[in-house]
């Protein structure tokens, strides 16, 4: 809705102001333009969320670009070539972009596809391909990895670790430069704002917490892991607990013991400081907080992440009531200023004027704190609730009504503690009504009760992943150097790729495009996964 | 050059107003005891506001916008959508729909011209199909509401001002542009356009617009009687 009006929202200060925005004004010592216009981008993990919204604002800001290798690994039958035509630029973000710049030809001038798989060594690219790109390639833009929380930690070091260790091998191979995308939170269970300035190699978040000097090792780790993974595996016969859950445990349990919050964010912290202790190898790495659904670009909500805030979201559209929060920021940032800041470290690293580490986070310069987001899920949920036609007709009045609280952590387990009570009487009133009523009239309802514990134990399971970024910690990533390289980019440059988080009216953005989004874009999906499940 | 059709909301496209915007907010109040107090302030107004609205639409709206001093922003945002559905969706018009869809199809950009809320709008806009609006905004302070409106109020002769305003930065024909409103408080809007409609007239307005020979339109029940000059360019 385009509104006619002088005003326009400072979001930080949360009041209108006269006049319209400041205007655009770049140094000129990295020209964006220039850089893709003269180097060629190697591009991996492309097929992701954060990478096909790369994907289409390069394609699309930039006709000028050079050349771009996309790596895409082979699914089933499906090649690496077939599945970037099909899929990648058949998807939503894509599509139309595609369309924009003149179909699937211009794409196929621009764009060289290359199979490849992370997992194998210099990521699994042929020999032949290999000695084409040697040379050619300037810089390399890896966005591959897996970002669930907790996997077993096999599922998360091979590409995380294993896998990094493949890309530097190819970066170091093709002579080119590295741009490696990580996450804000390697820098684990800390308070406060954390600096992009802090040493990457022999990093742990323990390190000097009351005298704390045990020193960190990938090396070490590694072995570690090798031996953890053989004696799990082997002790497959004696130990009667499934060898995934065994592997999910201890990834969890060895960042526990170095001060991570979770398997994710130890890899990937592993994997950074592989980077960091190669010798001669020019890179930046970039370090994106929670990326939510895209702000404008390529459109407003679009959104296919799982690991974002969108398992919340949903939660807060079931009725969710009490949210144990900090009145701290949660750390989001939507996806398109993440592939803008992507592209403008990887500017930097083509003209040489990059730094080691880049924050792409919001709260240094525009914080969104946490109880106006509860408040926020409470208003979805109300009116999700008055609007629904299915359901308890009870249960959805006191769904719609009955406001989203800010509670304690302690008063989270109380509640817990109780409801499981509840459900414990209802159980045990349900048996005996079987047993004196029969299966036929009372079965129904112990079907309904399992599945509601179902649901509330899936909630409490996806609650406490989110307990270190919402409640345990209370985090601001500071932001100074990816400011500094936009102010560094030329005015055209800054038509094109915007940074500015500042900007951002954090109501109008939560309600009607991130909460809108994950409705259109992830509860169905969710809603499929849950009745496979189920 | 391009045309437009210029829309006033309240009254014209659906049968409500800021008083009963403003009091779904009041029972939407996070406690109970807030709704009860807030309710109660707006039934008491009531009476007060109905006399401003005849003396000038103007301090009405001054009077009426008064009533969210206090009230945080996120919340007018949370609500709009449910305000939309359970108030606003049900007193559209019969006819509204139909009414902008045939000014569409005749090549005229539509515009909602409005002393409603931006956050209010924003759902009724997107219900129509309508990209470009004109309203009023209130004033916030560390995202809580003053109760004041930010300059300049859109109202009466207000409105004739953007019009023009916004013909001349869209390049748009006002010699050839309809405007739409219900009160006698519009007439500076629609003697800005060649093509004034009353549309469900008050009284008052319909005394006008037959003295200057302006069509009438009736949104209220379902109809398809739109003024000559729009079946003239249909025919057309």
């Amino acid at each position: 809705m385009k509104s006619l009006t002088n005003w326009r929202w400072n979001a930080v200060r949360g009041e209108y102001e006269e006049g319209g925005p400041p205007p655009l004004q770049g140094t000129g010592e990295i020209s964006a333009i220039d850089a893709f216009r003269t180097g060629t981008v190697l591009l991996l993990g492309g097929t992701g969320f954060v990478g096909k919204v790369l994907l289409a604002m390069l394609l699309d800001r930039f006709p000028e670009l050079k050349h771009l290798v996309v790596q895409v690994r082979r699914k089933k039958n499906l090649s690496g070539d077939q599945r970037f035509y099909s899929d990648v630029l058949q998807s939503p973000p894509l599509r139309a972009i595609v369309d924009r710049i003149g179909g699937e030809e211009v794409i196929r001038r621009k764009v060289e596809v290359v199979e490849g798989d992370l997992d194998q060594p210099l990521c699994g690219i042929s020999p032949e391909q290999l000695r084409q790109l040697t040379g050619q390639v300037d810089v390399v833009v890896n966005l591959a990895g897996v970002v669930d929380f907790d996997p077993p930690v096999n599922e998360s070091i091979e590409p995380n670790v294993y896998g990094t260790q493949h890309v530097i091998e190819l970066v170091k191979l093709l002579h080119a430069k590295l741009v490696h995308v990580s996450t804000a939170y390697v820098a684990g269970k800390k308070n406060g704002r954390i600096s992009e300035d802090i040493p990457i190699e022999g990093y742990f978040p323990l390190r000097g917490e009351n005298g704390d000097e045990r020193r960190f090792s990938v090396t070490q780790e590694l072995k570690w892991y090798e031996e953890f993974v053989e004696d799990t595996r082997q002790s497959r016969l004696t130990n009667s607990r499934p060898v995934r859950e065994r592997l999910r445990e201890g990834g969890m349990n060895q960042a526990e013991h170095w001060g991570w919050t979770n398997t994710y964010t130890y890899t990937k912290s592993m994997g950074e400081q592989l980077i960091a202790q190669t010798p001669g190898l020019t890179y930046a790495i970039v370090r994106p907080a929670i990326v939510e659904s895209s702000l404008r670009f390529p459109f407003p909500g679009w959104n296919e992440g799982f690991t974002t805030s969108a398992p919340l979201v949903l939660m807060g559209g079931e009725g969710v009531k009490g949210w144990p929060v900090q009145c701290g920021p949660l750390e989001i940032i939507p996806v398109d200023l993440v592939a803008a800041g992507i592209l403008i470290v990887t500017a930097a690293v083509l003209c040489g004027k990059n730094k080691r580490v880049y924050h792409l986070a919001s709260a240094d310069e525009n914080p969104i704190l946490l109880p106006r987001l509860v408040a926020f899920l409470g208003m979805n949920s109300r009116y999700k609730h008055k609007h629904k036609k299915s359901g308890s007709r009870i249960a959805n009045v006191w769904k719609a009504y009955v406001e989203t609280q800010v509670i304690t952590d302690k008063s989270l387990q109380s509640r817990r503690a109780r409801l499981h009570g509840g459900l414990d009487v209802i159980h045990a009133v349900l048996t005996l009504g079987k047993t004196l009523f029969g299966p036929e009239k009372i079965g129904p309802y112990l079907k309904r009760l399992r599945d509601t514990r179902r649901q509330i134990r899936q909630q409490e399971v996806t609650l406490d992943k989110f307990l270190p970024f919402m409640f345990h910690n209370s985090f601001v990533f500071e932001t100074r150097n990816v400011r500094e390289a936009a102010r560094m980019l030329t005015n055209e440059d800054l038509k094109r790729l915007k940074w500015d988080p500042e900007t951002i009216d954090w109501a109008d953005y939560w309600v009607n495009i991130h909460t809108k989004g994950i409705e259109r874009w992830i509860r169905p999906v969710f809603a499929a996964s849950r009745k496979m499940g189920s | 050059m391009n045309k437009a059709a210029f829309y006033d909301l309240d009254g014209t496209l659906l049968s409500c107003n800021l008083v009963t915007t403003h009091a779904y907010y009041a029972r939407n109040e996070r406690s109970l005891l807030k709704s009860v107090y807030q309710i109660t302030k707006v039934l008491l107004s009531v009476p007060l506001l109905f006399g401003l609205d005849l003396y000038s639409r103007s301090l009405f709206n001054v009077f009426a916008f008064r009533a969210y001093r206090g009230m945080h922003r996120d919340r007018l945002i949370g609500l709009a959508d449910d305000l939309f559905e359970v108030t606003l969706k049900p007193s559209i018009f019969p006819g509204a729909d139909a009414l902008i869809q045939t000014t569409r199809n005749l090549g005229y950009r539509n515009v909602l011209v409005t002393g409603t809320l931006d956050f209010t709008i924003r759902p009724i806009a997107l219900h129509f199909g309508i990209e470009e609006v004109i309203c009023n905004r209130l004033e916030f302070k560390n995202h809580i509401a003053t109760g004041r409106v930010l300059p300049p109020l859109l109202a009466e002769n207000e409105k004739a001002k953007s019009i023009r305003q916004y013909a001349a930065q869209e390049g748009i024909d006002l010699k050839e542009s309809c405007a739409f409103s219900d009160s006698s408080a519009d007439v500076p809007m629609l003697t800005a356009v060649r093509y004034p409609v009353a549309t469900n007239p008050t009284r008052r307005l319909r005394r006008i617009a037959l003295h200057n020979h302006w069509p009438i339109l009736e949104l209220r029940e379902t109809s398809s009687k739109f003024p000559p000059f729009l079946r003239t360019v249909k025919a057309l």
